[in-house]
């Protein structure tokens, strides 16, 4: 299999763009990304939006975005798997390359999701679940973290208060990072007194909507040598679907990340202690179930060992740098990169691997980015 | 400029609706009545419209400058909720006061910022002497969707400001300026019954964004600081943007809360700054710097700087204050206010 290495990344700001259409956004990202690869112009592109078709009215976003930036006229194809789809364009980029079918691929991942009242925007969002099954029957996002949460705190029983420290720690995070949305420091108090957004879950407990666009700029190794880019691997990148809640025996667990985590951990000897991680934490809830899954914590009281996470979500992950749906996880894989390649928000990790974990719903899908330095 | 305010009035329907039984009833988070400082909000009755309301107010801005109404030139009816689509409403209303027949008459309409129109045209004629009195009055009986969070704040009251020349007036206008731009944060289409908003596109690219851009150009203008006002009064559609974008102006909260009547009475969209301005100038003094700033959306905001002068304590004497009006109060059920309000209309067939 070719090697498949990052050449550049770009992103900007995740905020309410509301003077910005989605083509200026990724437009910024993409003229950004190609001048930093020092490529010409991409073999193929991998554009990811999670509702493009609900929100912007456009289908074939992939080909539009081409014609409209004025690339050439290569293959373009857009990806869609919910709130992964930024993972699952890297995804398609890396099997295009070891599949030696593409030397660079542009990854692109833009979302607008201000366009709109939050109630249509939450409706959009909704339809990662089952339509038919779920969200006929009023069941959104929300309150499948709800109830995921009150099942967690009676199981290991741990209290509402304690679960607030992941929120009040990505804060913190966020306030050194310049592309990040919610940019101010936040209490224990204000999470609890926050505006319920499906009980026990306040408004911070959970990521803010915003637009965001980011861009990659992956290559094979012939293209990487020759701008002297073999510094960071993409070592793997992997994917599961899992069963709906409905139809678990636990639903505090998030089984297919750790089916992921551990075939990481055979096949490339990648260790927990040795990475910096940017891990999907769209609820609280499920940053702390995360956590449990991938090995960094113990089950039941990952909540007590977020205080000494310095490698973890140095973004302020979903929670404070913000969820732009479709681009998520292109934002992850740019947040990492910069972390290990030139340091990001004060923090350089100078370690070997580097893993990015995103997700659709309660883990209805996860993906994982494994990179690795490789110089 | 040579304008000045020579009376004014204001009117608050008496009926009082709590704002959080509003929230029980369709499901809304308490912290989120919490978090936009509201308490009650006025309901005009079956009988109350912009127009009765703005008559009333009128009235009482004449009969407190011990005005003539027939040397009164001009009639501006700022609101968004006229009783007819077409028909002047400031007709009606100078008819009713006995003003001269030989006026400037009209309604305007931009969204809750029509009224502070109104008092910039006022200025101008009466600084180019073209009329002698004018009177500017902002009035509105608010729409919202049962339901919307717009619910929470809407409601209804008028308050009208007799202007004329400078000798005369008891606070004199230094300084005014607009700041206008095609922001559409929230409108209602033609045949709509209720208005849409933008949600938090109604606040930074709108509300914040044109208030601080007129604040900023009069004090410019003017060569005015914020710490030579005694008084702000912001448009206030909630109780809560007035207080952050005086943070952000640089204005204490000591200077906001005397004209922050939105707590009390709801957001009443053309009279919400009016209003406030009214009760600040019922407790100002001579000498007091007032700075006075109207939003409406779709959007552009006004800025005034006003200074008061001697006597403004006999001619506040000469009418109901707004303290007496905000007192004169009777609650009302989410079911009486929903008949008042037609969201009900009774059907008794034929």
């Amino acid at each position: 299999m070719r090697d498949v290495y990052i050449a550049s990344s770009s992103m900007i700001n995740v905020d309410r763009h509301f003077n910005r259409g989605y083509k200026e956004l990724a437009g910024v990202v993409v003229k950004d990304v190609i001048e930093g690869a020092s490529v010409e112009q991409p073999d193929y592109i991998v554009v990811s939006s999670m509702f493009a078709e609900s929100s912007l009215n456009q289908l074939d976003l992939a080909t539009i975005l081409t014609q409209h930036l004025g690339l050439k006229p290569v293959p373009a194809i857009r990806v869609d798997t919910g709130e992964s789809s930024g993972l699952a364009a890297v995804e398609i980029a890396y099997s295009l390359i070891t599949a030696g079918r593409a030397d660079t691929v542009l990854v692109v991942g833009v979302e607008k999701a201000t366009e709109f009242p939050t109630r249509v925007t939450n409706r959009f969002l909704s339809k990662v679940l089952d339509y038919e099954v779920e969200v006929l029957r009023n069941i959104t996002p929300p309150n499948y973290a709800a109830l995921i949460m009150k099942e967690y705190m009676k199981r290991y029983r741990v209290s509402r208060e304690e679960l607030t420290i992941w929120p009040v720690k990505m804060h913190e995070n966020a306030l050194r990072n310049p592309y990040a949305q919610l940019k101010f420091k936040i209490t224990p108090s204000k999470v609890l007194n926050a505006i319920k957004i499906s009980e026990p879950i306040t408004l911070y407990d959970m990521f803010p909507i915003g637009d965001g666009a980011a861009a990659l700029i992956l290559a094979s190794s012939k293209v990487a040598r020759k701008s002297g880019r073999e510094v960071l691997l993409v070592r793997d990148v992997v994917s599961a679907t899992s069963r709906p809640l409905y139809l678990r025996d636990d639903i505090t667990r998030f089984e297919s990340i750790a089916t992921l985590i551990s075939m990481l951990r055979r096949k490339y000897g990648f260790r927990i202690d040795d990475a910096v991680y940017e891990i999907h934490d769209s609820y609280s809830i499920y940053a702390y179930i995360i956590l449990e899954e991938l090995g960094i914590a113990r089950r039941g009281a990952s909540y007590k060992e977020v205080e000494n996470l310095v490698y973890v979500n140095v973004s302020g992950g979903l929670k404070a740098r913000g969820h732009p749906f479709g681009a998520t996880g292109v934002y992850q894989v740019s947040e990492v990169y910069n972390i290990m390649v030139k340091g990001a928000g004060g923090v350089r990790f100078d370690g070997t691997f580097g893993l990015t974990h995103s997700m659709s719903g309660p883990d209805y899908n996860s993906r994982l980015c494994l990179l690795e330095r490789v110089v | 400029m040579d304008a000045g305010i020579v009376g004014w009035g204001v009117y608050i329907p008496r009926k009082r609706i709590k704002v959080k039984e509003i929230a029980e009833l369709w499901g809304f988070d308490t912290g989120l009545v919490n978090s936009l400082r509201m308490e009650e909000k006025s309901v005009a009755d079956i009988d109350e419209d912009s127009v009765t309301m703005g008559w009333y107010a009128a009235k009482v801005a004449i009969d407190r400058g011990g005005v003539n109404p027939s040397e009164i030139g001009a009639i501006f009816f700022g609101t968004e909720s006229k009783p007819y689509a077409v028909k002047p409403s400031a007709t009606i209303i100078g008819d009713a006061l006995g003003i001269s027949r030989r006026k400037l008459s009209s309604d305007l309409e931009f969204a809750c910022r029509a009224g502070g129109e109104g008092l910039r045209i006022s200025i101008s004629l009466i600084s180019s002497k073209a009329v002698k009195y004018s009177l500017a009055i902002g009035s509105d009986t608010a729409q919202a969707n049962p339901g919307d969070v717009l619910e929470l704040t809407a409601s209804s009251g008028a308050a009208a400001f007799l202007i004329g020349p400078e000798r005369e007036a008891i606070a004199v206008f230094e300084g005014a300026v607009t700041y206008v731009t095609d922001t559409p944060d929230f409108w209602r289409r033609d045949c709509s019954r209720y208005p849409s908003h933008g949600e938090i596109f109604t606040g930074e690219p709108a509300y914040f964004d044109h208030i601080v851009n007129s604040v900023n150009i009069l004090l410019t203008d003017l060569g005015l600081k914020e710490s030579d006002f005694k008084y702000v009064i912001f448009h206030q559609p909630n109780g809560k943007f007035p207080l952050q974008v005086g943070k952000l102006l640089g204005f204490p909260k000591e200077k906001v809360l005397p004209g922050l009547v939105t707590p009390m009475i709801g957001n009443t969209y053309n009279a919400s700054a009016l209003i406030g301005f009214a009760r600040v100038l019922e407790q100002a003094r001579a000498g007091d710097r007032i700075l006075l700033v109207t939003f409406g959306s779709g959007a552009g905001s006004d800025a005034f700087s006003i200074v008061v002068k001697e006597g403004i304590e006999q001619v506040a004497s000469r009418g109901p204050t707004v303290n007496e009006l905000l007192e004169r109060k009777v609650y009302v059920s989410y079911s009486s206010y929903a008949k008042s309000r037609r969201l009900i209309e009774r059907s008794i067939g034929w």
